[in-house]
């Protein structure tokens, strides 16, 4: 039986990549990897998550660091049956469970990922001028591009991993990049709700520090982008936008 | 003249089976700068902790003389300021960057353990701290002949600027022995570990000039604080 400090110890054998035991541990289901999985999710993201939630204010610290890894979290549960029929759809026979399992671990080095850029992030708010009414928001802006990056880089390097694993389980290339597409969709259509609804996660600076907005179910992500695009090409005055 | 000759090679890097063990800071410091591979070989084996806090002990120890030259510039305060803002500068920046540097580390498909890194780290920030030594004649030579903070801060800089260059060699060189499928991690992440430390100097300034307080009382990005010292036609010690 594996215990934590043994999983603990193969987390870089998930970020290397390793296609022989990461294929094992997708056959074998182990609970104490998913267990560690869950762990990492929570204390990468929750790290990343409380450092870009400082910038406005400690409480917005501590609903972030819950809010961030709750979206991974309910992402992966929300697309989970779906992932699961569509893998043997495409061409890879798995189970449930093993879609699940296999998402955890792309999640979870993306979780690393965040985790290890946390004390950057911290560096970075703690350098950062504190937001003050009537200042300017070009360091609120500072602040979303590096995270943008950051989240970037971690997530094309998750799913660079996502895509060997499913390649070394499904023996094609072609099938791998099928069902990486097809998890991909399912996975930003939700999570791009879920951050709408969980938002603020950074805290807008004219906007009070809250856990969720009053308007948290009113409205969606893409109504709010048809909108925006639709603003575009409209003669009327734009609405005022808090991105956040 | 061949190119052979003509061409400057960096110090073979050694495999652990053909290397002598460093033990001693005075041997420590004769391996960074002749045989770094010595010392990557020897944190390649395990239980090297004595190593790793030799290099930061010297890391420490020579930041702390070339900020003891750079308070010389101020003179005062900046006589103690300088020194142990430079020393904990270099060594938060560090750890800052730690964590990132084994993830980078790990993606790029080497099976170095973290404790390696740290000491790859460490072996980084002493070589660094060690040329700055070196520097340290020529800075102090020119702290006393100019006045302007400006022109002091261009040279200590390029100071910075070469000793990190070749500590940055000397990580990459020790990650290589590892066999990474790839640089590019190790390349970008040596681009944040260079904006840490700029950025790290700016957090903690004055490092060169006087000021009221012991740190500053406003947070500014380091492109922003070097532009207004360039404003500054008189900003002077």
């Amino acid at each position: 039986m594996q215990t934590p400090s043994a999983t603990l110890a193969e987390l870089p054998v998930l970020l290397r990549g390793e296609s022989k035991p990461i294929k094992r541990w997708i056959e074998e289901l182990a609970v104490a990897r998913l267990r560690t999985a869950v762990f990492i999710i929570v204390a990468g993201t929750g790290a990343f998550g409380a450092a870009m939630g400082l910038w406005r204010a400690p409480q917005q610290a501590v609903f972030t660091a819950i809010k961030f890894p709750l979206i991974i979290f309910l992402t992966t549960l929300g697309t989970a049956l779906l992932n699961g029929m569509v893998a043997p759809l495409l061409g890879l026979n798995l189970r449930f469970a093993q879609s699940l399992a296999a998402v955890l671990m792309s999640f979870t080095i993306f979780a690393l990922i965040l985790g290890s850029f946390s004390p950057l992030m911290l560096f970075l708010v703690w350098n950062t001028p504190p937001y003050e009414g009537g200042a300017s928001t070009v360091a609120y802006r500072f602040v979303q591009l590096a995270q943008v990056v950051i989240i970037a880089f971690a997530g094309v390097a998750a799913n660079i991993r996502l895509l060997q694993l499913l390649g070394s389980l499904s023996g094609s290339k072609a099938v791998a990049k099928k069902i990486l597409f097809a998890w991909l969709t399912a996975n930003l259509f939700l999570g791009s709700q879920l951050c709408w609804i969980l938002r603020p996660l950074i805290g807008s600076p004219a906007l009070p520090t809250q856990f969720l907005r009053a308007d948290a179910f009113k409205g969606n992500f893409y109504e709010t982008v048809f909108d925006a695009v639709g603003t575009i090409f409209s003669t009327k005055q734009p609405p005022k936008n808090n991105y956040e | 003249m061949s190119d052979e000759l003509t061409k400057p090679t960096p110090p073979p890097l050694q495999t652990a089976e053909t290397y002598q063990p460093v033990r001693g800071v005075i041997p420590t410091v004769e391996a960074i700068l002749r045989e770094p591979g010595r010392i990557a070989a020897t944190l390649r084996q395990h239980g090297q902790g004595r190593l790793v806090l030799g290099m930061l002990a010297v890391a420490a120890f020579c930041s702390v003389v070339y900020g003891i030259v750079v308070g010389t510039f101020s003179g005062g305060q900046q006589l103690w300021a300088a020194p142990v803002k430079i020393a904990i500068g270099m060594l938060i920046s560090g750890l800052i960057c730690l964590p990132s540097l084994y993830i980078f580390s790990c993606l790029s498909g080497s099976p170095v353990r973290l404790a390696q890194v740290f000491g790859f780290l460490a072996g980084l920030l002493a070589l660094s701290a060690i040329l700055l030594i070196g520097f340290a004649p020529v800075a102090w030579v020119f702290s006393g002949s100019t006045q302007s903070v400006a022109g002091m801060g261009a040279l200590h800089l390029l100071f910075w600027i070469v000793a990190t260059w070749f500590g940055l060699r000397f990580l990459n060189g020790s990650l290589k022995q590892f066999a990474p499928r790839s640089s590019d991690g190790v390349r970008v992440w040596a681009i944040i570990f260079i904006l840490v430390q700029l950025q790290m100097m700016t957090a903690l300034r004055p490092l060169l000039g006087t000021a009221d307080t012991f740190l500053p009382q406003e947070k500014r990005f380091f492109l922003a604080h070097w532009i207004e010292c360039l404003e500054k036609p008189k900003s002077q010690k």
